[in-house]
């Protein structure tokens, strides 16, 4: 199953892929057990003529154990969980490097992109159509806006997904390491247009993004 | 129907008066009970052809659907069998909302809930007779709005079944007008036809339990309808008032859920998953009951922890309350909730723990007799198990981030939705037919219908996992606009393939139904029979072939394909079609009383059961419902009337 | 009146397949089985396996529970808007009359006490006093309505709208709702005091007034709540 996860490009993916994993190894453990059980149990405990079945109503102390078992299992999941959604969903970077805006819209992503004065709002802010431009390995911070219905903001290489509601704005950050072209569908219903609702993320070298910044600018005073 | 005389009070009597007072507006248990079978079954197959046609779309995007070319091109929703992207949505929104609403629930809540509550506990009926009635004819009103909507200009409500705001709310967003709001109003009348239900269920079980009837005696199926009719008791109310709060969007231009004027979206996610939340639990606690009565029935032993199945049950239904977040991890609500509600979805898997392993205990030193009902309950074993283990990635709010609103949530709920509840849905309908008709649906038949679905199901809903484990998100029309997506189309094709042959699956078992319950039991309709459910088969092992000879993509066998197609097309045909001649029972032949040697009281009660259920007097129980296997008694079991020799009893602790 | 909640099993029981009425259930066995019998209050099962409540008193309780969870989901959206921090209530919206409506909430719990003393005087049996205060009661609750009503239509005519802002939507939808169910109890109080008078009612047969009685008091119970989070709060 696990090859079937897309290529991660990003930091915080990392993170999610390491309890993807965690969740993976521990669901097929209990799934073996409980198959191998029901499987000999079966092939064992077929009705053969003469043999009554075991008269038992149960036993206090399996109960008790496949109660705390499990239980103790799930704490030191919720445990380990907890720390990455904080980092994930709460620590708001202060300084990040890049900010953009980006507003989901029947049936586009608005992204908004501040001149060099670092501002959204002001005269020399790029507005782009479904197209998102970042430099890679710099922390990116996305202001999420909604126009409209609620959609959601997914890039499954990254392994972030956010709903965008309208009258809020929803912060989102990640760190995207890899150089490249990718995909960010919507992946709220949003109406009739929600399928092919759909943007590049656009991953530049250093260089590159400079080179892109230049021009997109240069276009845009034209 | 009934041996008994004529009765005495004729002048009021309408039990055994005319076909509308015992057919239509009866106020018998078992007659309700058998309407919200017949209204269930009908709604799945709507349910299920909505299913079939997107799934074709999502295979073979944007053609004609097969069947359907004829639709003429001025058609809103599929002009000329194509499928617009509204109708997509509004296929899939209608296949949840119908499935959830208008068949799981009438049958196992309506159905079964009415057959067995009265009839296990030993009352002659419901404690409201009309009231119970009235439920019936109230979901009859609620399906006939809900079918109203595939009429309305703009089409039926296309926003999901979870309607979320505002796209459900403003007209404008989605270009449905009234077809959202009948379904609001449809949600709205079902609500009321639960509250019906659930204030019969609970009145009749605490007040009109037959003598020695105590709490723990009550066998776990009941126990199970108890609990979930507390559960549709509460939530179905929120339900109704969101839904209520929809309706006055749409209609008085309130502004509950238009952020445009001052609404919450966000509201109605909590209200609708606050209600949703304890619904899922509606819909797989009665599963879980006849899981949990079946197996001890069908291993000939008590139940392995019978008190911990019940107190499992109430902690469920307790902590289904505070869970509904974790569907809104992502929904843009303060995320510091998200822990605490990762924590209590969690804790909510310890009770299902419990039952998983008291099945399985029960599963232990048994004598297992695999009937059509076993294979069901014991297929919903496994089904929930894998159900509920996708549940752990979704429960971490972390994890979520990345499959949330993925086909992996798609493939969890069908796990244990259709693997639990619609199995043990046909497991008990195998179970109790010969009580509600007198005659008993035929094994071999069942058997055919069992595997044939048992394997497409898992065909069709595990790889959908792996779908969503690729990033393959939710309801979209059409996969193939996405770059990533491409790659993962073959697998697509494969679940519409294994998705029609699961639909195909059910035609054995609507033979079987009507077969027995009309008794048609004349040769040509025994070879007919045997001869659709052997070319059933028959062809989906040569489509099989067909696939596993060309690919996934290609629609045209070759030579080669063909002939080994047909081949085994027919060695298939052949071995199904005698192993049905050999093995099937005259269909409809009349089922003796008690045909699985079961405890509980409903096999006490004549076959079928007459009005008022039971003899003069209603039966005294002895003894607790699983008393199977006793030492040192003869048989095997006995009716919960017979006393049991408590020094016996005590052995087993 | 709601005939459904009426309905006694025991004529049920009587229709039974021709059957004699089956005898009352022997004493319970030495497990001590609670709730035998199947019967209403009212037919006089063995005191042994008597229910804590009847059915009707049973069933009436399940239904309020339904209505409050049904109220709660108002109220929750009703917080939900309160606590979001905007103004309340919005700017330029009328004000809610608040004495008016205290004075008419006095009507409302009036009406329960009196409606108390009308189940007192059925339980003591005394035939006349009880069609006499159900009349009391309500027509203490069309004074409530009325009163609602008018202080509605200046609302509206003031211009609080359902669609201009949510503190409208709010106000015509808890109120509205609310208003809705003191009409529904009033007609159904109409329909049991018209038994009333026809005598229907004993000592030992009170359902069909308990049974709206308790309906009663839960919309009268529920009024100072939503007076309480929608005029003053
Ligand atoms: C019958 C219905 C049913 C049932 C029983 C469940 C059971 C569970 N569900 Fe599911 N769920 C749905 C129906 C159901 N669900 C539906 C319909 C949706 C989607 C709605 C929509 O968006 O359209 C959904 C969505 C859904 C989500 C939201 C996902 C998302 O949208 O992003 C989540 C997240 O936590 C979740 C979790 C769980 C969990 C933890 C359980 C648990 O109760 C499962 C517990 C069971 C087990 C865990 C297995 C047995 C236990 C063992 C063998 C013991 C040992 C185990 C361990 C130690 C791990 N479900
Ligand atoms: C009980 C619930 C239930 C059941 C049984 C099913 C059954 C099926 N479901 Fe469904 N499904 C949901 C509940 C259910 N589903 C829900 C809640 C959603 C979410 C919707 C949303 O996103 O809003 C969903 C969404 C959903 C999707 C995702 C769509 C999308 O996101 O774009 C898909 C995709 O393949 C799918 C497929 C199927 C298929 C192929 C079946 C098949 O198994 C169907 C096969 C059945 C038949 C063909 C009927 C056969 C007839 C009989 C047995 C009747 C016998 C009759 C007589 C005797 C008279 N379902
Ligand atoms: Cu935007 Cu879906
Ligand atoms: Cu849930």
């Amino acid at each position: 199953m696990m090859s079937w996860l897309p290529e991660n490009i990003s930091i915080e993916g990392e993170e999610i892929d390491f309890l993807f994993y965690i969740s993976y190894y521990l669901t097929v453990v209990v799934f073996i057990m409980v198959a191998v059980a029901m499987g000999y149990f079966i092939i064992k405990y077929r009705a053969k003529p003469g043999v009554k079945a075991k008269y038992t109503h149960g036993n206090n102390t399996l109960e008790i154990l496949w109660t705390v078992i499990p239980t103790l299992i799930l704490l030191v999941f919720v445990l380990m969980t907890q720390t990455s959604w904080a980092k994930l969903k709460l620590a708001i970077p202060q300084n990040p490097h890049v900010r953009v805006e980006v507003t989901g819209k029947q049936f586009n992503w608005i992204v908004r992109y501040p001149g060099d004065d670092g501002k959204f709002g002001t005269k020399d802010d790029l507005v782009l159509d479904n197209q998102l431009n970042v430099p890679v390995n710099k922390q990116l911070f996305i202001a999420l806006k909604g126009a409209d219905v609620i959609h959601s903001f997914f890039v499954p290489q990254a392994r972030m997904k956010q709903d965008v509601v309208p009258g809020r704005t929803i912060p989102l950050w990640f760190t995207p390491t890899k150089v490249g072209k990718y995909e960010i569908p919507c992946a709220e219903l949003c109406g009739f247009g929600h399928s092919g609702m759909n943007g590049e993320f656009i991953v530049h070298s250093e260089a590159d993004y400079a080179k892109w910044r230049k021009k997109a600018w240069a276009e845009k005073d034209k | 129907m009934s041996e008994t005389t004529a009765d005495a009070h004729g002048a009021h009597d309408h039990h055994e008066g005319g076909f509308w007072s015992t057919y239509v507006f009866s106020t018998d248990h078992k007659m309700i009970a058998k309407q919200f079978l017949w209204l269930g079954l009908i709604m799945m197959v709507v349910g299920g052809i909505l299913a079939l046609i997107f799934r074709w779309q999502l295979a073979w995007p944007e053609t004609q659907v097969w069947g359907f070319e004829w639709i003429s091109d001025e058609s809103e929703g599929m002009p000329e069998g194509y499928v617009t992207p509204n109708f997509y949505n509004m296929a899939v929104t209608m296949h949840a909302t119908i499935m959830v609403f208008l068949v799981v629930m009438p049958i196992l809540v309506g159905c079964f809930g009415n057959f067995l509550i009265p009839l296990m506990i030993g009352a002659r009926d419901m404690a409201f007779p009309v009231l119970n009635m009235l439920s019936f004819w109230v979901a009859v009103l609620g399906a006939v709005i809900m079918s109203a909507g595939f009429l309305v200009e703009g089409g039926h409500a296309a926003s999901g079944w979870t309607g979320y705001a505002p796209l459900s709310t403003v007209p404008e967003y989605s270009g449905v007008f009234m077809g959202q709001t009948l379904w609001a109003l449809s949600l709205f009348v079902l609500s009321f036809s639960s509250l019906m239900g659930s204030i019969n269920y609970i009145t009749t079980l605490i007040n009109m339990r037959t003598e020695g009837m105590t709490w723990f005696r009550v066998p776990l199926v009941v126990w199970s309808l108890f609990v979930t009719a507390i559960l549709g008791l509460l939530a179905l109310p929120i339900l109704g008032s969101a839904a209520a709060m929809m309706i006055f969007d749409r209609a008085f231009e309130t502004n509950f859920f238009n952020p445009a004027k001052g609404g919450e979206p966000l509201l109605w996610q909590h209200l609708f998953w606050y209600f949703g939340h304890p619904e899922v639990y509606i819909l797989i606690l009665p599963g879980m009951g006849i899981a949990s009565e079946l197996l001890p029935v069908f291993c000939r032993k008590p139940i392995f922890g019978y008190r911990a199945m019940v107190y499992a049950m109430l902690a469920i239904a307790f902590l289904s309350w505070i869970v509904w977040g974790h569907h809104m991890f992502q929904s843009g609500m303060n995320p510091a909730l998200g822990s605490a509600f990762m924590m209590t979805t969690l804790v909510i898997a310890i009770p299902s723990a419990i039952k998983t392993f008291n099945w399985l205990g029960t599963l232990w030193g048994a004598s297992m007799r695999f009937t059509v009902p076993m294979l069901h309950a014991l297929a919903f074993v496994i089904l929930f198990v894998i159900g509920g283990l996708s549940g752990i990635f979704m429960a971490s709010n972390v994890v979520d981030i990345y499959i949330h609103d993925t086909y992996f949530i798609v493939a969890h709920f069908h796990y244990v939705i259709f693997g639990g509840s619609v199995f043990a849905l046909f497991g008990g309908i195998q179970y109790w037919f010969p009580k509600m008709f007198g005659k008993a649906m035929d094994e071999a038949l069942g058997k055919v219908h069992f595997w044939l679905t048992f394997i497409f199901f898992n065909m069709v809903f595990f790889p959908m996992h792996i779908l969503g484990v690729g990033g393959h998100m939710r309801r979209i029309y059409n996969p193939m606009q996405y770059e990533f997506l491409q790659g993962m189309q073959p697998m697509n094709v494969m679940i519409t393939l294994s998705a029609f042959a699961l639909g195909l699956s059910q035609i054995p078992f609507v033979f079987n139904f009507f077969a027995t319950v009309f008794r048609w039991n004349v040769k040509w309709f025994r070879v007919l029979t045997q001869a659709v459910s052997a070319l059933v088969v028959g062809f989906i092992g040569y489509k099989s072939v067909a696939v596993m000879f060309e690919g996934l993509m290609e629609p045209e066998p070759s030579t080669g394909g063909r002939i080994v197609g047909t081949i085994v097309a027919i060695a298939l045909a052949v071995w199904i079609y005698r192993y049905l001649e050999k093995n099937m029972a005259p269909l409809g032949a009349d089922a003796p009383q008690n045909p699985w040697d079961a405890n509980t009281l409903e096999w006490v009660a004549p076959t079928p059961a007459p009005h008022g259920n039971f003899g003069p007097t209603l039966p005294v129980v002895q003894r607790g419902p699983y008393e199977y296997s006793v030492p040192g008694e003869e048989a095997d079991w006995a009716p919960q009337t017979e006393p049991i020799d408590p020094a016996l009893a005590e052995a087993g602790h | 009146m709601n005939p459904v909640l009426e309905a006694p099993p025991k004529e049920e029981l009587e229709r039974w397949e021709g059957a004699p009425p089956p005898p009352p259930p022997e004493p319970p066995d030495d497990n001590g089985g609670n709730g035998n019998g199947g019967g209403d209050e009212s037919q006089g099962s063995s005191p042994a396996g008597k229910p804590v409540l009847g059915n009707t008193q049973l069933a009436m309780l399940v239904l309020i529970a339904a209505e409050i969870m049904f109220f709660s989901g108002l109220i929750g959206a009703f917080l939900v808007f309160r606590f979001s921090g905007k103004p309340w209530p919005p700017p330029f919206q009328p004000r809610l009359p608040v004495e008016v409506t205290a004075v008419n909430t006095a009507f409302l719990l009036l009406s329960s006490y009196t409606m108390v003393r009308a189940q007192l005087a059925l339980k003591r049996g005394d035939a006349k006093a009880l069609p006499r205060l159900l009349t009391v009661t309500g027509v203490l609750g069309v004074v409530f309505l009325a009163i609602q009503g008018y202080e509605w239509v200046r609302l509206v005519n003031f211009g609080l709208s359902a669609s201009a802002n949510v503190y409208g939507s709010l106000f015509y939808t808890i109120i509205g709702t609310h208003g809705f169910h003191v009409l529904s109890a009033v007609a159904w109080l109409v329909a049991v005091l018209v038994r009333a008078h026809m005598g229907k009612y004993s000592a030992r047969n009170p359902n069909g007034v308990v049974a709206c009685a308790m309906y009663w008091h839960l919309v009268v119970g529920l009024w100072p709540v939503l007076f309480y989070l929608v005029y003053l709060l």
